[in-house]
């Protein structure tokens, strides 16, 4: 939420995705749910991850803490440097280090990431206890003031109360509050504010700016909402079909969108400003299925530029200019682009 | 000017909040508690607000899939609000509804050719043959294969699933159509082609839509009116341009400044709304944004402000629920 000049960034990155791959076991067989996926978040910084149902982004999320479902889920391929250590390899103990002190992750419905059955005071002390050496006591205090910290009112009374008393709004305060409580380094929200109201929505999102710019933590932020990646991230990676389409700074990207498939998603959206009931752009067609991916390029049977290379080869993520790379051989011949806005 | 096709007066749907041993009424959720507003035919007035705030048990209401506890439901002139289940059935035909989630409204044991095959046996119309080609014809009209009519719903995608929820509520060539939130359940390359389906649709079979939604840019791109919902109220309507270019109320204002714009950079002032919806159970006294206004006033929290008219008359008007000009 920060932005600065990104010329550097190859510079130090406190997370290195290299050549991701994950698969799943299906009764139809091996699917390919992300094949090839790098991308590094820098310290202080916001990195989106946007794309459509089924594209890899939220599996993307949960295998960097190895959260993967079991047994069908697994890291097939690839490395997460996290500080230089590949947390794919690391042993289980030390995943879990990680996952309740370093890296922190907010889900998109909080009530399946709170113990129903647990006081939410009980919840987030468990936080506090598992990694310092305090009293039940100090750690109910600590909760206290954490939850006073993400504008929940009168906090004292409700580390009393059960998670189904409190609104989605507050729920998901306390959720961030939990992610939050050991100062990670990185924290990884999928969808946060799906689920919310868009004033609710407005708040959430201001309140983790907030806690960014106080804790200077790095965030990466899954989201399907372009409205959610242009307002909040410093950068941004598109996926589809479990591959990176494009991926650079929001500015760029926003500004010169340069694959099909961005374009396409940045035209489909009905925006305040267009003038009513005009039929708005479309990708034609839907996501292919994992397991009957097209060959070539996997956007070639919905893109509207696609040639006969497109549909024999992939084409590779490519450097089109400083911090901005797109995977896409027509790129350079596309038609300027134009602000869908009238 | 033509007549409303649809006038729907001071409308309250309340339920009974029931507990103790014996599930007694404890009291009342007014979901919809006293809303006036009207459809001209052909047009489509967009009806937004946040979860809660009674907008789907208003479409809900106007097909009678509730019963509204009081006001009126005029249709083409004859109030539907105290009809028994009988005298609806010739209404049933002309107002028909679509729901936000494809998946469960439609039967997963019933082919697509039975389900779209229904609304002709239940009003008795055309043969067989003629019915399964009617039924084709449907399924071609919102850009689906006629093939599609022996396969099942799970066959589908959200998408397509839609499309034939959308063939199955333009079945009986009705007036009016409720679309419930349409589109929310699909991701956004699907939301932009059902939205384009549904405009196309309008103009083809000259319908007039109720779109309900809780995004306002989705409902101001298809809408000619809108009706903004907070609380079981309308706090504003009027013509779509002019609400977003010029709201009024508070409320308005805030949903507006809320949406994230995929425009990096923009810098605008976000007014950020604090606190959150009241329980329709206890609702405030006086104006329903009174806990929430950054304007509220001593007045608000005693009087609960009528909808009046703040420019333009009848259909054109611009109204307004707010003690004050803003």
């Amino acid at each position: 939420m920060t932005s600065t000049a990104t010329s550097d960034r190859r510079g130090a990155a406190l997370l290195d995705v290299q050549d991701l791959a994950i698969e799943f076991d299906t009764e139809a067989g091996v699917a390919r749910a992300v094949d090839g996926v790098s991308f590094q978040l820098r310290e202080g910084h916001t990195l989106g991850i946007v794309g459509e149902s089924g594209c890899g982004k939220s599996v993307t999320a949960l295998s960097i803490l190895r959260l993967l479902p079991q047994p069908m889920g697994r890291i097939a391929g690839g490395r997460i440097l996290f500080r230089g250590e590949d947390l794919v390899t690391a042993p289980g103990e030390r995943i879990r280090r990680v996952r309740t002190g370093e890296i922190g992750m907010i889900f998109q419905e909080p009530m399946t990431a709170l113990n129903p059955v647990h006081r939410v005071g009980r919840q987030l002390s468990e936080a506090f206890l598992l990694h310092q050496d305090i009293s039940p006591r100090t750690a109910l205090e600590r909760s206290i003031a954490v939850l006073e910290r993400v504008g929940i009112p009168s906090p004292e009374l409700r580390v009393s109360e059960y998670p189904h008393q409190l609104s989605g709004g507050m729920r998901q305060r306390v959720v961030i509050a939990m992610a939050l409580a050991c100062r990670p380094a990185i924290v990884i929200a999928d969808e946060p504010t799906t689920a919310l109201d868009v004033t609710i929505q407005a708040q959430i999102l201001e309140l983790m700016k907030e806690l960014q710019d106080e804790m200077g933590m790095s965030i990466i932020l899954i989201t399907h909402d372009l409205g959610v990646i242009a307002e909040t991230c410093d950068e941004v990676l598109v996926m589809y079909a479990g591959r990176v389409a494009e991926q650079g700074t929001v500015r760029d990207i926003f500004a010169r969108p340069s694959h099909p498939y961005t374009r396409g998603l940045l035209e489909s959206i009905p925006r305040l400003e267009h003038p009513r009931k005009t039929m708005l752009r479309t990708i034609e067609g839907m996501v292919p299925s994992l397991m009957d991916l097209p060959a070539g390029c996997r956007f070639n049977n919905r893109c509207r530029y696609a040639q006969e290379r497109c549909r024999e080869t992939a084409p590779r993520l490519e450097p089109m200019q400083d911090a901005h790379d797109v995977s896409c051989h027509r790129w350079r011949e596309l038609p300027a682009w134009q602000e869908p806005v009238a | 000017m033509s007549a409303p096709l649809l006038e729907v007066q001071e409308l309250r749907t309340w339920f009974p909040v029931r507990g103790g041993v014996f599930l007694a009424a404890r009291g009342q959720c007014r979901a919809v508690d006293g809303v006036s507003l009207s459809i001209w035919p052909g047009e489509t007035l967009g009806l937004v607000g946040e979860s809660g705030c009674g907008k789907s048990t208003l479409g809900k209401s106007v097909v009678r899939l509730v019963r509204p506890t009081s006001g009126r439901i005029l249709f083409e002139g004859t109030d539907l609000a105290g009809l028994s289940m009988r005298q609806l059935k010739p209404f049933r035909r002309e107002i028909q509804m679509i729901f936000q989630d494809p998946g469960d409204s439609l039967n997963s044991r019933l082919t697509v050719g039975h389900m779209l095959e229904e609304p002709f046996l239940i009003h008795g119309i055309g043969d067989e043959n003629s019915r399964r080609e009617r039924v084709q014809d449907l399924l071609r009209t919102v850009g689906l294969q006629p093939s599609a009519i022996d396969r099942f719903p799970f066959e589908f995608s959200g998408g397509q699933r839609q499309r034939i929820g959308i063939a199955r509520a333009i079945a009986l060539n009705p007036k009016l159509v409720i679309c419930d939130e349409p589109v929310s359940a699909l991701d956004a390359s699907i939301q932009s082609q059902i939205l384009n389906l549904l405009l196309d649709l309008q103009q083809r079979l000259g319908l007039s839509y109720l779109f309900i939604a809780h995004d306002l840019a989705v409902v101001k791109h298809v809408s000619d009116r809108i009706a903004i919902m907070y609380l079981g109220n309308v706090v504003e309507t009027g013509d779509g341009e002019e609400v977003h270019r010029h709201p009024r109320h508070p409320y308005t204002r805030a949903l507006i400044s809320a949406i994230p714009q995929p425009v990096p950079g923009r810098t605008r002032h976000r007014q950020v709304l604090v606190g959150e919806v009241p329980s329709p159970i206890h609702p405030p006294p006086g104006c329903p944004f009174q806990t929430r206004c950054p304007q509220v006033q001593p007045v608000c929290r005693e009087q609960k402000p009528p909808l009046r008219e703040v420019a333009g008359a009848g259909r054109s008007a611009h109204s307004v629920a707010c003690h004050f000009d803003l």
